[in-house]
């Protein structure tokens, strides 16, 4: 039984401290803990709160920032831990990322990016500022199932209208499906543009899950 | 002193202009565009755009140099034109017929650690540069605005003082209502930014963009208030606010903002004589409309 406590995996997260989340991971992981609980009882609760308290004014930019630098620094030292546990299992499937072209914000499309690797599958991130054709094109070269495309802003956003018929236009033959994100996003957007929608990192692994499925 | 900083201090209150960029798409500046490359490749246009506000009401309008520092025209290759688009900018903000053109500053578009990998030494060069030529050209002013850092806020102001210290400069923060109050993305309050700002010395500091007239309201309350229970040397300093025209919305014509000029009019126009306040104007999604509701009601 690891010393380290799931609360204690969560507060690193919270309170932005990047070395001691990736101790405590190391240490998770060294102790033989199972490296999803790590995540989805610990390190994730963590980023979900800083989640939570970003939308209560309590947390800006650089809280949110501090929380998703020791998320990810968690999750790559449970990396070896991760890689042995799926070892035994196919890749889930692959993912294209990316934020849209005119858009540089990638906290978030970083975090969906990490958590996906983190559960197993194969993703290939594109940065921000990525145009239309750069995503299907890419996806076309990786023979991605998802196309992950994310827009902060309310005038990027049309960006992923475009990319769906794009990808429709390629006519892609294992019909590869868009998931959008990003805060100006809903699902009521998504469904207007034929996309499927995540609102945050962890649900965008079940959903991507169910989508592959 | 000069006329325009006579006007700020002793009123009545100016009206500035509205939005630029929602204008120049209007016109066909393709959403992605730097409006910079229209100070050359449009200027008919930007003349145009400035002539509405002015024929609208404005006292003052902004020359189109919110994005023109080195920071953000050598993301569009155009770096080496910075001089050239600086200075066409205010001539052609001149060309309007404005009473008082005021010299844009915008952000340098990155952040400071932990958020991005902004370097404050290489931004205060980028200011110094900017105000270096403006301060050469034919403006009354300049206005730093949009700022989401005060730090950055702080050092375009030191930067501007530096290189043109005759010069009055305006500055305005985007700040966010929270359900703790109003603060920017980076988490500084309304109260202790605005302070912070009186005491380097501008002629005015303030707010534009991020919310509209109902909330902008709120915040100029908040920010009297605050004015008034300190006293000292910083009372000089007078106030700005520029909201938008309501959040903006994704139709099928593209993004489009909700408020009606009267509604931004209705809101705003208790402001127009409250005592502190020297200029009030529009930012996203406002246009000459706007202004000229405003004006309408200027007694």
């Amino acid at each position: 039984m690891p010393q380290v406590e799931l609360a204690d995996l969560a507060q690193a997260v919270i309170d932005g401290r990047t070395e001691e989340a990736r101790r405590l991971a190391r240490a998770w992981g060294e102790a033989g803990g199972d490296p999803l609980q790590a995540i989805e009882q610990g390190f994730a609760r963590g980023i979900r709160r800083v989640g939570e308290l970003w939308e209560e004014g309590e947390y800006f930019l650089p809280e949110l920032i501090q929380g998703a630098e020791a998320m990810k620094a968690a999750l790559e030292a449970l990396q070896p831990q991760l890689r042995a546990a799926s070892a035994e299992q196919p890749s889930k499937g692959c993912v294209v990322i990316g934020t849209v072209q005119g858009d540089l914000h990638d906290i978030g499309k970083s975090l969906v990016g990490t958590m996906l690797t983190a559960y197993g599958f194969e993703v290939h991130d594109l940065g921000s500022d990525v145009p239309v054709e750069a995503f299907v094109e890419e996806a076309r070269r990786r023979r991605a199932g998802i196309i992950a495309a994310s827009a902060l802003l309310t005038t990027t956003m049309v960006a992923q209208r475009d990319l769906v018929r794009a990808v429709n236009a390629a006519g892609l033959a294992w019909s590869p499906k868009v998931l959008i994100g990003g805060a100006a996003t809903t699902t009521e957007w998504a469904a207007e543009i034929g996309a499927i929608h995540a609102e945050n990192a962890l649900r965008a692994v079940a959903v991507a899950e169910a989508a592959l499925a | 002193m000069s006329d325009f900083l006579h006007r700020l201090r002793h009123g009545p209150c100016l009206l500035l202009d509205g939005g630029l960029g929602s204008e120049l798409i209007a016109r066909g500046l393709v959403p992605g565009t730097p409006p910079d490359l229209w100070t050359l490749e449009r200027p008919e246009a930007l003349v145009a755009v400035h002539r509405a506000y002015v024929e609208a009401g404005s006292d003052a309008i902004h020359a189109n140099t919110f994005g023109s520092n080195a920071a953000r025209l050598a993301q569009f290759g155009l770096l080496d034109r910075i001089e050239e688009i600086n200075r066409t900018a205010v001539r052609l903000a001149r060309e309007s017929g404005a009473r008082f053109v005021l010299a844009d500053i915008g952000p340098t578009g990155d952040y400071l650690p932990p958020v991005g990998q902004g370097d404050p030494e290489a931004w205060r060069r980028h200011f110094v540069q900017q105000g270096r030529i403006l301060a050469s050209t034919a403006i009354d002013a300049f206005h730093i605005e949009t700022m989401t850092d005060a730090r950055e806020a702080l050092l375009a102001l030191d930067a501007l003082q530096e290189v043109a210290p005759a010069i009055p400069v305006l500055v305005s923060m985007a700040f966010e209502r929270k359900k703790r109050g109003f603060f920017t993305i980076m988490g500084d309050p309304l109260g202790s930014t605005l302070a912070r700002l009186r005491a380097a010395g501008p002629a005015a500091v303030g707010a534009n963009c991020g919310i509209a007239s109902p909330d902008m309201r709120a915040l100029a309350q908040e920010a009297l208030s605050a004015m008034n229970e300190t006293s000292g040397s910083a009372t000089d300093v007078r106030l700005v606010f520029q909201p938008n025209a309501g959040q903006p919305r994704i139709t099928g014509d593209g993004v489009r903002y909700a408020q009606t000029p009267e509604e931004f009019a209705e809101d705003m126009a208790s402001l127009l004589t409250a005592p502190g306040v020297a200029a009030l104007g529009g930012c996203c999604g406002t246009d000459p409309r706007f202004i000229a509701a405003l004006r309408a009601r200027v007694r």
